[in-house]
């Protein structure tokens, strides 16, 4: 047996193997694109300002204007928020959605936030009807990383006519929630809502749009 | 080969080999637990630490002998080439061997019983007739905490030291693991159903809950913290806390 | 004295085969695609549209129409149809089906002979391991770090749960299909199989559900882990739906493959081949297709009442409609921990056969080594629960199931003293077979010790649910029944391909794979202990360097498996030439030609004692 022979087999082998796993992970990775990333407008020093917007459909936002696979289902408009270090982060979110009861009454409270309030519709408030929610806004803190950062906050249900139009949607006029929070240093956070909107067979509500990476949940990346 | 592989003193360096290595695998079993698992906060997770070193170190001789017989056999009677070596000396049976083998394993095995259905029970048994309830909520993806008697709910888990509590785990949705990294006692939390465990907090700091049952989506995100502290302090935090109706 | 029907049917041979001579994989593929077209138009025009159902419901009936397609088009009713009508198989007709004079052909075809089929095994094992081996690479890839990188939370979970359900399914297959269909025949000195077309079924039947398990990728998926349990399956989308016929069509097949092994067994063992005299993997491949039996009817039932619960609204696994997911959990680990033995009993028989042969010594206490293949596998169906310690179901039973777990270590034991029993004072030859045998040894007692820690309780209380779980049944499962199985790839490559697996590319394989294992699984055991959950695809920094490691070995793993791969494409076609019975063994796969002739014997065998008494003027050149 001729060993150069067998040797060269070898890490053809393993070249082709590797290039056929790179080429499988390349294909795959692009099959579920990481939505273009939504940066926090700096308004001052130490503040910044973020939008963000919950439809009751994916025909607006970053699912594209055909709505993507999925264009009945739910959606915060962006997954990938960014946001600078050590800064106050000013989020406003345009909440078009209907809803209902949450599962845990528990989320009906903001929590996280600078002075544990946010702004909704103009009133300042600290905790709102857990059986009227559209949707809510968990920012989560990773355990075991030494860093804390929980936010959550609850985004009433609208139950107004459609009256607006964006892009090729009919929307009602939005629930405008307000609220800052202060972020710490670097790292990745992830988010997503905990108002059961995702429409399961039985279970709970968090089936498919809940259940699915981009739609009712995203990544916080502190930069 | 000659025959002096028959003959009994060459086994010397198997027993050796055996020796050295269950001495590897006993401060293996001494060490490697304590040092990797996390810390201990609760006699549970004193238990498990303790019944962790002590299979190890009743392990260690039987996987050292398989080890050592092993390399022992490599050592001594292998052959290379491409033309098959003569056949050895047949040994179909011996009942002596087996017997003996079976009879250790027997005994092995009824020493990790009793050890661990003592530990069983020592783990069960309920040390107070007065502990603190604490019902736990999962929902995909958040761990919530209430406090009966107080209208209090909190997403992170305080606990006074030294009083042993009783949880009552149940869903919202789907099933989950909740699991008190720390304290060493895990159940899962089912919807429509609760399950209980309990256990004695026995050491001040934090501590991590973590979801051990797959979950859905965020899964690996599913944690919350925790922290154990004074039973003054624990009364002071709960009077703090929000009132919910 | 035996006339052979090769004989006497050569001369009607041209008329035989009907249909079948039309009949391949390619019109499999194309009468699956057919019906499930079909089936579809029917399922959009009858079902409701409006249902919550609907989409599972064309889904499940257009997967029903891809398997039954799939098997009219290779050629499965074609036997019952042909009896129905009452113009049953000729003997040419059945020359015909065995493959005779087909060549290469006949490995694309519903071909009945044993070897045939053990061959399509091996070739469809292959491709579920490196199906599952690259979603393993791109699982370790994601966890090189903290933090959601390559591949989002959603996309982890889908492979996590496909390379769960394609391994699972690979190993099954890894030993018993190749080889308890190629050599287990000819070891007890019959022609075929008891039932041969059902061989062919058997294995048909898994390449129609496998192809269905790749095609649940591209519908969406399925994100809730192999065992999906109730009732977070609700949640999936129609992937689920897919896997669940899936599930159902494979306990078919094994079931079908199963009666067949057993039934050869028992029935079709030659003049003088009595149970004390047969090969030991013969045992081995008896006890794991007899738990396989008993197993997998679970299986089957568990993904049928899901099905129904999916797509008629049934609610045997729905809390709240009179069912409960504890219902499901039960089922499904009645079927999982026998399946953990089916998977390895063969690995372990397959290495007793080659420590007797290697060693030139008989089996060391062949009763001892039945006994504890058998005891086994009897006692492994009376501890499901242990899967359940913590899940609140039944707290009252986890002592009973302690004790029953923990007298598993019995018989387990005993695989030891009988290996090394009987590589003991052998003359061991060190060749490729030889060498994974021994990888198999070193890595079978890590995964056995840390398998008791888990059965313990207050241990399982705090590892459950761990990295430390998967460790331990990595050790098992790639430690040691696919070292077992690259043993028995070795050992037998000579007797299919006429040549040696390459022993050069083989020993590097060995070697990457071997260190691979230990790197990766014991950094995996660390991060377990250091208390990182299962299924998570990011995790605290606190386990950081442990994970690397785990990815590192990994990657090291993979390139010893494409130099194995390498290797088997390298000798297939240009390996040394090994000769009827390279390994100068006495059992009766090494007595015929190789390759063997259809239905192997020109003259029964008569067996007057059992194959491991080695003889000098064996050895010869």
């Amino acid at each position: 047996m001729n060993g150069s022979k067998s040797l060269g087999i070898a890490l053809a082998s393993v070249l082709l193997g590797g290039g056929a796993l790179a080429l499988a992970g390349f294909a795959l990775a692009s099959d579920t694109p990481h939505q273009a990333a939504l940066n926090c407008v700096r308004t001052s020093a130490t503040a910044c300002s973020l939008q963000l917007s919950t439809y009751p459909d994916s025909l607006e936002g970053a699912h594209g204007k055909t709505g993507g696979a999925h264009p009945t289902w739910v959606t915060y408009a962006n997954d990938n928020l960014v946001v600078p270090e050590n800064t106050t982060i000013n989020v406003t979110i345009h909440q078009y959605d209907g809803g209902g009861s949450l599962n845990d009454p528990f989320f009906d409270q903001v929590m996280g936030t600078i002075g544990g309030t946010m702004v909704y519709n103009g009133k300042t408030v600290s905790h709102v009807d857990p059986n009227n929610i559209g949707h809510t806004f968990t920012l989560r803190n990773i355990p075991g990383n030494g860093k804390t950062l929980f936010v959550s906050v609850p985004l009433p249900a609208d139950y107004r006519n459609p009256t607006i139009t964006i892009g090729t949607g009919q929307y009602p006029k939005p629930n405008i929630i307000k609220f800052s929070f202060k972020t710490g240093g670097p790292g990745t956070y992830e988010w997503n809502c905990e108002y059961p909107c995702g429409d399961a067979r039985v279970s709970s509500g968090f089936g498919y749009a809940m259940s699915s990476f981009g739609y009712m949940s995203g990544t916080l990346t502190v930069k | 080969m000659t025959d002096s592989d028959n003959d009994k003193t060459s086994l010397k360096s198997f027993f050796w080999l055996w020796g050295i290595l269950t001495i590897v695998g006993v401060v293996l079993g001494l060490y490697g637990p304590s040092h990797l698992m996390p810390k201990s906060m609760s006699p549970n997770m004193h238990l498990t630490i303790l019944t962790m070193v002590i299979f190890t170190v009743a392990a260690a001789p039987v996987a050292a002998g398989v080890y050592a017989a092993t390399i022992y056999v490599l050592r001594n009677w292998t052959h290379k080439g491409d033309e098959p070596p003569p056949p050895a000396k047949p040994v179909r049976e011996n009942g002596i061997i087996v017997a003996t083998w079976v009879s250790i394993s027997v005994l092995l095995t009824l020493f990790l019983l009793i050890w661990g259905l003592g530990a069983l029970a020592e783990d069960n048994a309920s040390a107070s007739s007065n502990p603190l309830i604490v019902n736990v909520i999962a929902q995909q993806w958040v761990w919530t905490f209430q406090y009966p008697g107080t209208h209090v709910e909190s997403n992170s888990l305080y606990l006074p030291e030294g009083r042993e509590v009783e949880f009552h785990v149940s869903s919202d949705d789907v099933t989950h693991g909740f699991w008190i990294v720390q304290m060493g006692v895990q159940v899962d939390a089912n919807p429509g159903v609760i399950t209980t465990i309990h256990t004695t907090p026995n050491v001040l700091g934090t501590f991590d809950v973590r979801c051990e049952q797959f979950c859905g989506l965020n899964h690996a995100f599913m944690d919350a913290l925790g922290d154990v502290v004074t039973p003054q302090q624990f009364s002071t935090w709960l009077a703090a806390q929000p009132q919910r109706t | 004295m035996t006339t052979t029907l090769e004989h006497t049917a050569v001369a009607e041979e041209s008329q035989g085969g009907g249909l079948a001579r039309y009949q391949n994989a390619g019109t499999a593929v194309a009468g699956g695609v057919l019906f499930a077209f079909l089936f579809w138009l029917i399922a959009r025009k009858t079902m409701d549209p409006t249902g919550e159902a609907f989409n599972d419901q064309v889904t499940t009936i257009l997967g029903c129409g891809w398997i039954i397609g799939f098997w009219f088009g290779i050629g499965a009713f074609n036997g019952p149809m042909r009896w129905l009508l009452g113009r049953d198989h000729s003997r040419a007709d059945d020359l015909y089906y065995a493959g005779h004079n087909q060549g290469r052909a006949r490995y694309w075809k519903y071909t009945t002979d044993h070897k045939v089929v053990g061959v399509q095994y091996i070739i469809v094992t292959m491709g579920l391991l490196g199906v599952g081996g690259l979603l393993a690479m791109a699982i370790r890839t994601e966890l090189i770090m903290p933090g959601n990188h390559f591949v989002n939370q959603q996309v982890y979970n889908a492979f996590i749960s496909l390379h769960g359900m394609i391994m699972i399914l690979a190993l099954i297959v890894a030993i018993a299909g190749p080889w308890a269909n190629f050599v287990m025949p000819i070891m007890i000195g019959a022609r075929d199989m008891a039932f041969p077309r059902l061989n062919a079924l058997s294995l048909w039947t898994l390449v129609s559900a496998a192809s269905l398990l790749v095609a649940v990728a591209a519908v969406g998926g399925l994100t809730m882990g192999w065992v999906v349990l109730a009732p977070i399956t609700d949640q999936n989308g129609v992937g689920m739906d897919l896997f669940a016929l899936t599930i159902v069509v494979f306990a078919v097949s094994s079931t079908v493959g199963g009666v067949n092994v057993v039934c050869t067994i028992l029935t079709m063992r030659t003049k003088g081949m009595t149970l004390e005299r047969v090969p030991i993997f013969v045992w081995g491949a008896i006890t794991t297709s007899a738990l396989a039996l008993y197993a997998f009817p679970f299986f089957f039932l568990v993904e049928v009442l899901q099905l129904l619960d999916r797509n008629v609204a049934t609610s045997f696994f729905v809390s709240g409609g009179g069912g409960t997911g504890w219902l499901q959990a039960n089922l499904f680990w009645l079927m999982g921990h026998p399946e953990v033995y089916v998977i390895l009993t063969p690995a372990v028989a397959a290495c007793f056969e080659i420590a007797a042969v290697m060693a030139r010594k008989p089996v060391f206490s062949y009763r001892t080594a039945v006994a504890a293949m058998v005891g086994l596998s009897g006692l492994s169906i009376l501890v499901w629960a242990h899967h359940m310690f913590t899940s609140g179901w039944a707290p009252t039973l986890g002592g009973p199931f302690m004790v029953t777990t923990e007298i598993i270590s019995i018989p387990t034991g005993l695989f030891f003293l009988v290996l090394i029993g009987t590589l003991w004072r052998g003359h061991i030859w060190m060749k490729l077979p030889t060498i994974w045998m021994f990888g198999f040894i070193a890595n079978f007692i890590i995964g056995g010790i840390t398998g008791i820690y888990l059965s313990d309780i207050p241990i399982d209380n705090q590892l459950h649910g761990t990295m430390f779980v998967t460790a331990h049944f990595h050790y098992i499962f790639v430690g040691s029944v696919l070292f077992g199985a690259v043993a028995a790839l070795a050992f037998w490559f000579p007797k299919v391909t006429g040549r040696f697996l390459d022993e050069f590319l083989g020993r590097i394989s060995f070697w990457l794979v071997f260190i691979g294992v230990q790197v990766t699984f014991l950094a995996m055991f660390a991060s377990g202990l250091k208390g990182m959950p299962r299924r998570v695809s990011s995790y605290s920094v606190i386990f950081d360097h442990t994970n690397l490691i785990t990815t590192i070995g990994a990657y090291i793993i993979m390139s010893g498996m494409l130099v194995l791969l390498g290797a088997i494409i390298k000798s297939w076609g240009h390996g040394e030439p090994s000769g009827p019975n390279p390994w100068h063994a006495n059992s009766l796969e090494w007595m015929v030609p190789t390759p063997p002739p259809l239905e192997n014997f020109d003259v029964m065998p008569v067996i007057t004692e059992d194959p491991y008494n080695f003889r000098e003027e064996m050895v010869r050149s």
